[in-house]
């Protein structure tokens, strides 16, 4: 290899190809949420406030809220992840207790465990909601909550799925190069979309019902 | 990029101004839900598109009207020249769907065959210092 191939091997002549791929996607994505959203407003339009005051009493809204509050702060502890696959730092360099040594896979297993939490409460939500009357099939009120919440929580979950295979691949990599750190740096656009789609649905849902 | 962020600024622009319009003509949920979004939609790529023009630095060649094709050269990113992990990346996932057809054992079958697959090609090129390359 000449030395002229290897500067313009260098030369950065156009954005991340991967990272501008996601966010095209993730715009796409934005539009089935859309379609949710415009489902659950046109279903309240259509059924009258009065179903949806009796449905929206049982809401648990103070356990939601500190369910969000911990999928909002899990956005924080990825982006340190990020910030951490950005200087090339896989693994922690101090013990487990000093954060500021942590490395991507410290921030993104705390990430996992935080998102897995919103997930476990999402189900306790279910459960709870189901026992007091309210199911799929109960009513339309039923249906466009679970139809909404439940994509999303499948997408939490899909996410969780990502942050796995990130955490595998960068255990198998021979080197933490520009290429680890794209992955974890798209699967951290995916992970910051999901979580600000889940803010507008909560304030839909719970805040103005 | 500035031609790119541009449009895509434009775009998510005409789609708030549409959507005001039409909550104006009486327009009911769907629709004001649907441009408004579509309006976040241009403008999330718009905003991302800006965002990393200004983070670069620097105009890119299809910025300049006096660029050369060959400015563009570089590289583009990494391809796989030969993958089989693909095929059973696509036929789990053709199997998740027929399995809300046929029943949704295949499904739970084919998700965990899926994300098996997707494991297997995202880490194909992941290999231990001893195995030589290519």
């Amino acid at each position: 290899m000449t030395s002229t191939s290897v500067s313009a091997h260098h030369k950065i002549t156009r954005p991340n190809m991967v990272a501008v791929g996601t966010i095209v996607w993730l715009s796409s994505e934005l539009m089935f949420f859309a379609a949710l959203f415009a489902m659950y407003f046109t279903t309240r339009a259509v059924q009258g406030p009065k179903i949806w005051l009796q449905s929206t009493e049982i809401l648990n809204i103070p356990f939601a809220a500190i369910n969000t509050t911990v999928l909002v702060l899990s956005s924080v502890t990825c982006q340190f992840g990020v910030f951490a696959a950005e200087r090339y730092q896989a693994r922690r360099t101090a013990s487990l207790i000093n954060v500021k040594y942590w490395g991507m896979r410290e921030w993104f297993a705390m990430t996992f465990l935080m998102g897995g939490f919103f997930i476990a409460g999402q189900i306790y939500e279910y459960a709870s909601l189901v026992t007091e009357g309210l199911a799929l099939s109960t009513n339309a009120y039923g249906s466009v909550f679970y139809i909404a919440t439940g994509f999303h929580g499948l997408h939490v979950t899909g996410g969780l799925i990502a942050f796995l295979i990130v955490m595998v691949r960068i255990a198998k990599a021979r080197r933490f190069t520009q290429g680890q750190a794209t992955t974890a740096i798209v699967v951290s656009y995916y992970w910051h979309f999901v979580d600000v789609v889940w803010i507008a649905l909560f304030a839909s849902i719970y805040l103005i019902k | 990029m500035k031609a790119n962020w541009k449009l895509f600024t434009g775009l998510s622009i005409f789609y708030i101004l549409m959507a005001v319009v039409y909550y104006y003509v009486g327009g009911e949920a769907v629709g004001i839900t649907g441009m408004t979004l579509a309006a976040c939609l241009a403008g999330m790529v718009g905003f991302y598109l800006w965002f990393t023009q200004k983070r670069i630095g620097f105009d890119i060649p299809s910025d300049n009207i006096n660029a050369e094709i060959a400015d563009d050269a570089g590289e583009l990113g990494f391809y796989s020249p030969h993958s089989w992990w693909p095929l059973p990346v696509a036929l789990s996932a053709t199997a998740m769907g027929l399995g809300l057809i046929i029943g949704w054992w295949l499904t739970l079958i084919a998700l965990g065959s899926l994300v098996i697959s997707i494991i297997g090609m995202v880490t194909e090129y992941e290999k231990p210092v001893s195995v030589s390359s290519h």
